[in-house]
């Protein structure tokens, strides 16, 4: 069985954002960049479905700038076996929207007959929580998203879902979606003899025109702000003064 | 598009025009003042057309002196050829372009005005009646005056703490794979490492074998171990960005490959064949964890005349007696890489011989099991994590086939063969304490707020924060071409050394003003830059005290 893992390059999770000053979206210039968290993830579990004999070959694959190719590389470090970058940027701060993704991954699946698509849940760029949806509908296949348990026995995935206030296990039938949330692995450090081994993985670039996708985008971003500043504190005397407070302000 | 930078008046901006230019043309300057204080010195400590060690001793200030105006030399060369690399590849961006001019403006000025060699020890060029006055005009002359300005530095801080999340302040110049290796290590540290580095030291614990077996799958004790020996066969430049990132995260875990690392080194260039295939896979494995065994209560530097014996037994093995100190990571080491004297007529070098002595792994209980093998441990500052020992050896035995090579008396020459890595590892290992130093201290200058506003807003603050950063890179440079020396096969005990000595110093000096930032709470155990500091101390004496370096590279120098 075949595994493609989507993995996208976005703003690394210790990077404090700026907005740029226009408010027109978050500035990227010369920011360090890395793989998607979830995507990590996504990746941790196909190549542990690999070491344990369910899949025969993981193959991940990037759309964004050129750049993304150093995000494929990790993949390829941590154990993926071939990549394929789409090329459909030039710029670093264009953002290639959801349903564009869908479609272009929509176009790989066609190409490479996976049995199954793991995805991260979102980026943490944007948030939006929609390409492995899209790309099940697009696709007609199951999807189980949000999974922190993950199986797979025959031709079905067996996936325990994160849904708010507890777990639901629902099995799904190959081929399939699977869109991972944190908890369902701790994705691997590359050691330095799959480094070395990553230099000599396959690496296919295509562009967003070879597969035929047009990537326009079909949302404005109308305005980007940062998160409120903090109000400053207020100092208390006592735990009545607090508890006063706190009832003055609706709070207890 | 905004970039940083940008928005800003061009006349605003601290940068010296033609800074690729003025660089260049300073180089040869710095150059001819090197050359001029070489003949200078020569001329006193050479006798009869060869250098003499009465006079050089007599010099050994000058001699010093020379050794690190050299090593300036270097560093500014290295630096510029960085610059280079980047201009090349597109990525000169405005920090590295000042973290390039701050580096010669205050490089060139120690040199004018006078190189800490030590604290309170300057090499000043008088002191060789040299007056160089081409340092004060031209090139070099502009870039003293503009380069390491208040103005220069503060754009420095404000384009790192832009940078921040990027795993080094300034690209450094490294290719892809590399890149990758710190970016691995780096978080591999940053969660396994970091959250208990801090404990480990203060509880003076040893590193758990976890952590080891951790490092060992990673790959980290094979490192440059060839492929045929079990081993990655990568180059000592990976070894110094892998050494880097686990020293960032503590110098005791960057530290478990340096024994390996002497241990194969030994190994592959003095072992026989059947050592070879013995050893280095375990070596690479990590199965086997060396520990270096040379160290004696009355020989430090000064190795060659050290006492302990080996004597031939009836089995045609080896009984050794005697006493060694300062033994790092002795009690769970399965293998000593020995120094001991095999001819008993001798009290030089000549008679020392390297063995390759099996032990048994310690417990707490029982820390030397082994018959004729008793130890104890040293408390030391920083450096924990291995601990530190001294041993006594009485008539501990070592096997007829453990001695490195097969032939006696050439355990010195041995050792000598593996400075060059040693002190390039240590290198690195000085330049991932500095740039603890840096990030501790960076983000403490950001949090800590005094008179209403953050540490970092005042300007001294700032400029030692930035002064790290441009000797940070200065100092990996260095390392870095040592390292590709090494790679490249070319002989480099001379850029090895450089590199370690003046490495140590800014570790110390990254540790020491990190410590001035933290005020009060650096001087609090609880804060980690207490701990960055005495960790750094170490750097200055092991691998070659900064004096000893000194007076090899002057030795190399005036010969």
């Amino acid at each position: 069985m075949k595994i493609l893992v989507p993995v996208k390059r976005v703003i690394d999770y210790n990077v404090k954002v700026r907005v740029k000053a226009d408010g027109s979206g978050v500035d990227l210039a010369n920011v360090k960049m890395s793989m998607n968290p979830f995507d990590e993830i996504a990746v941790e579990e196909a190549i542990r479905l690999k070491e344990k004999g369910v899949a025969t070959e993981v193959v991940v694959v990037s759309i964004g700038v050129k750049q993304a190719q150093e995000t494929l590389r990790t993949a390829l470090a941590m154990g993926a076996d071939r990549a394929i970058l789409v090329e459909a940027a030039d710029d670093v701060h264009t953002d290639i929207e959801p349903l564009a993704v869908a479609k272009i991954l929509a176009k790989i699946v066609g190409e490479e007959q996976p049995q199954l698509v793991i995805a991260g849940k979102q980026a943490i760029d944007n948030d939006m929580n929609a390409t492995g949806q899209m790309l099940s509908a697009l696709l007609g296949w199951s999807q189980a998203t949000f999974a922190s348990e993950l199986s797979v026995e025959g031709d079905a995935a067996t996936v325990t879902r994160e849904v708010d206030g507890g777990l639901q296990t629902i099995k799904v039938r190959l081929p399939a979606i699977v869109t991972v949330d944190l908890r369902l692995n701790e994705p691997r450090y590359a050691s330095l003899p799959n480094i070395m081994k990553a230099k000599k993985k396959p690496l296919d670039v295509k562009t967003a025109a070879d597969l035929g996708v047009d990537v326009a985008p079909r949302l404005t971003v109308v305005k980007t702000a940062e998160p409120a500043a903090r109000a400053a504190g207020e100092m208390v005397g006592s735990v009545d003064e607090l508890v006063a407070k706190l009832k003055e302000k609706g709070l207890v | 598009m905004p970039h940083d930078g940008q928005g800003q008046r061009p006349d605003m901006s601290p940068i010296l025009p033609d800074l690729a230019a003025l660089t260049d043309a300073a180089l040869p300057v710095a150059g001819s003042v090197l050359e001029q204080a070489r003949a200078a010195l020569g001329g006193r400590v050479t006798e009869n057309g060869r250098l003499s060690p009465d006079l050089l001793e007599r010099e050994q200030d000058a001699a010093h002196g020379l050794a690190w105006l050299a090593t300036y030399v270097e560093a500014l060369r290295q630096l510029r050829a960085w610059a280079g690399r980047l201009q090349q590849g597109g990525a000169f961006g405005e920090a590295e372009q000042l973290i390039l001019q701050i580096g010669f403006g205050e490089y060139l000025s120690q040199i004018a005005g006078g190189i800490p060699m030590w604290q309170a020890e300057f090499f000043r060029l008088r002191d060789l009646g040299i007056a160089a006055p081409e340092l004060g005009s031209g090139a070099a002359g502009i870039l003293m005056a503009g380069g390491n300005t208040p103005a220069a530095r503060h754009r420095l801080l404000e384009l790192v703490r832009a940078r921040a999340g990027h795993a080094t302040p300034g690209d450094c110049g490294l290719d892809a794979e590399l890149d990758m290796i710190r970016e691995q290590f780096r978080r591999y540290a940053t969660d396994r490492i970091v959250p208990d580095a801090h404990d480990w030291h203060l509880s003076d614990a040893l590193i758990p074998m976890e952590i080891i077996g951790e490092l060992a799958e990673m790959g980290v004790f094979g490192l440059t171990i060839p492929e045929e020996y079990g081993g990655l066969g990568l180059s000592k430049a990976s070894m110094c960005v892998v050494s880097e990132e686990l020293s960032r995260g503590y110098i005791g875990v960057g530290s478990l490959g340096t024994r390996s690392e002497i241990a194969a080194e030994l190994i592959l260039c003095g072992g026989t064949d059947e050592q070879k295939a013995t050893w280095l896979p375990r070596l690479a494995s990590g199965e086997t964890l060396p520990t270096a065994v040379f160290t004696e209560p009355n020989t430090g530097s000064d190795l060659g005349s050290l006492r302990t014996r080996a004597v031939r037994d009836a089995q045609g093995g080896w009984q050794v007696t005697g006493s060694k100190t300062w033994i790092t990571h002795a009690a769970r080491a399965q293998l000593m890489t020995l120094l001991a004297r095999t001819d008993p007529a001798s009290d030089d070098y000549r008679g020392l011989s390297m063995f390759l002595a099996e032990k048994r792994p310690g417990t707490a209980a029982e820390p030397f099991p082994d018959p004729g093998l008793t130890g104890g441990e040293i408390g030391v500052l920083g450096y924990r994590g291995m601990k530190e020992y001294e041993l006594g050896f009485d008539g501990f035995r070592v096997a007829a086939d453990n001695l490195l090579g097969g032939v006696e008396g050439r355990g010195f020459k041995q050792l000598m063969e593996t400075f060059e890595s040693a002190r390039i590892q240590t290198a690195a290992r000085a330049i991932g304490v500095a740039q603890s130093a840096l990030d501790v201290s960076l983000q403490y200058a950001i949090d800590r707020r005094q008179f209403g506003k953050p540490l970092i807003a005042f300007p001294r603050v700032a400029g030692k924060l930035a002064m790290m950063v441009v000797e940070l890179m200065i100092a990996r440079q260095l390392t870095y071409h040592s390292a590709w020396e090494k790679d490249s096969g070319h002989r480099c005990d001379l850029e090895a050394g450089m590199a370690k000595l003046l490495a140590a110093r800014v570790a110390w000096a990254c540790a020491d003003n990190g410590l001035q930032i933290h005020g009060g709470n650096g001087f609090a155990l609880e804060y980690p830059i207490s701990r960055l500091l005495c960790d750094a101390r170490i750097l200055n004496i092991f691998e070659g005290a900064g004096e000893i370096q000194a007076q090899v590279i002057a030795r190399r120098l005036l010969a």
